[in-house]
């Protein structure tokens, strides 16, 4: 496509203005590769990694948020921002809303929500002792499904959260990734 | 029935040959900003729609709809404010616009050239044409919709 970006701006964010835009999407490169960040109304729905296929990632976002999915670099820049400055090491906290609209089952999300607030940067904790922390100490399989599930990767930091058994244990964006990010805020 | 997909992924696909649409509708100086009216007059429409078929017809459609509406607001050109070496069908792109209408018959060339390059009312292509304001009228508004027939098939 050769549309001038700046067009593309303009609709998108005439777009936002209006109210018109269900969803807004950016792509972003970074050191773990390039991610698909996608907002709501309330804040970021949606990280994809570049392994995700966009068009199927954007397609769950139209069938659950709505049709009207625009791109624009502009509206996202603070988000942009923050998590460019988080993973090149220029900043040691990232703090974005966070909305977890696509998660439907509700302890699922209580798992995600709990993780989001109370697992900080350079800490680890086990699938077992997340679970505890959110209502139910024995559905540990039920917090690691919440996590391979984790539709917002990296800012609900689903990559802190360690088998008990040992090891790295798995990640939505493979094992590398989970490392790569865990070594960053100094946890390995 | 498909469901409709992400609005900018019909931008990223058929927004190249949209904003041609628009430069042969509107001229290279206005073809942004029609091609930006008629995204934005698309996304406020798009949750409306029923099935995602037959999208870029629909978007070839509102794309024509921009350009004759943003023609049509406007402000007429002041030919006598210089030189008559620079022709007010300049401005429109003369031989864009007899491009873009040339699949049509003359009976519905005619009259939008009156009313789109020669910028006339209806009372004035009624005169030109020999009819009544209301033929006028109608006789542009079913050239007009021949028109988008044509470029939305």
């Amino acid at each position: 496509m050769t549309l001038p970006a700046s067009l593309l701006e303009a609709v998108a964010s005439a777009a936002v203005r209006e109210g018109l835009a269900d969803a807004v999407f950016t792509r972003l490169p970074t050191p773990i590769g390039k991610l698909l960040v996608v907002t709501g109304s309330r804040g970021i729905v949606r990280v994809g990694f570049e392994e995700e296929p966009e068009d199927r990632v954007l397609a769950e976002i139209a069938g659950a948020l709505g049709p009207r999915v625009v791109a624009s670099d502009r509206e996202l820049a603070d988000v942009r921002d923050a998590l460019s400055a988080y993973l090149e090491g220029d900043s040691t906290s990232l703090s974005l809303p966070v909305d977890l609209e696509l998660v439907r089952a509700p302890f699922r999300r209580q798992v995600l929500e709990t993780l989001h607030d109370t697992v900080r940067r350079g800490e680890v904790v086990t699938y077992g002792a997340l679970a505890g922390r959110s209502g139910r100490p024995k559905a540990f399989r039920a917090a690691a499904t919440a996590c391979a599930r984790n539709p917002v990767p990296i800012v609900v930091p689903c990559h802190r959260v360690l088998p008990g058994s040992g090891g790295i244990g798995n990640y939505g964006g493979g094992p590398a990734r989970k490392r790569a990010l865990l070594t960053l805020e100094g946890a390995l | 029935m498909k469901a409709l997909p992400p609005f900018w992924s019909l931008v990223e696909a058929h927004g190249d040959e949209l904003l041609a649409h628009a430069r042969r509708m509107a001229g290279p100086d206005h073809a942004e900003d029609v091609l930006q009216d008629a995204f934005l007059r698309a996304l406020r429409a798009y949750p409306r729609l029923r099935h995602g078929d037959h999208l870029r017809a629909w978007l070839y459609r509102v794309t024509t709809t921009a350009a004759i509406d943003a023609h049509r607001s406007r402000p007429r050109e002041q030919p006598f404010a210089e030189p008559p070496a620079v022709g007010v069908e300049d401005a429109y792109d003369a031989g864009a616009f007899e491009a873009l209408i040339s699949p049509l018959p003359e009976a519905a060339r005619e009259p939008l050239r009156l009313r789109f390059v020669e910028d006339l009312d209806y009372d004035g292509i009624a005169g030109r044409l020999g009819v009544s304001p209301a033929a006028a009228r109608q006789r542009v508004s079913t050239a007009v919709r021949t028109l988008r027939e044509r470029h939305a098939a």
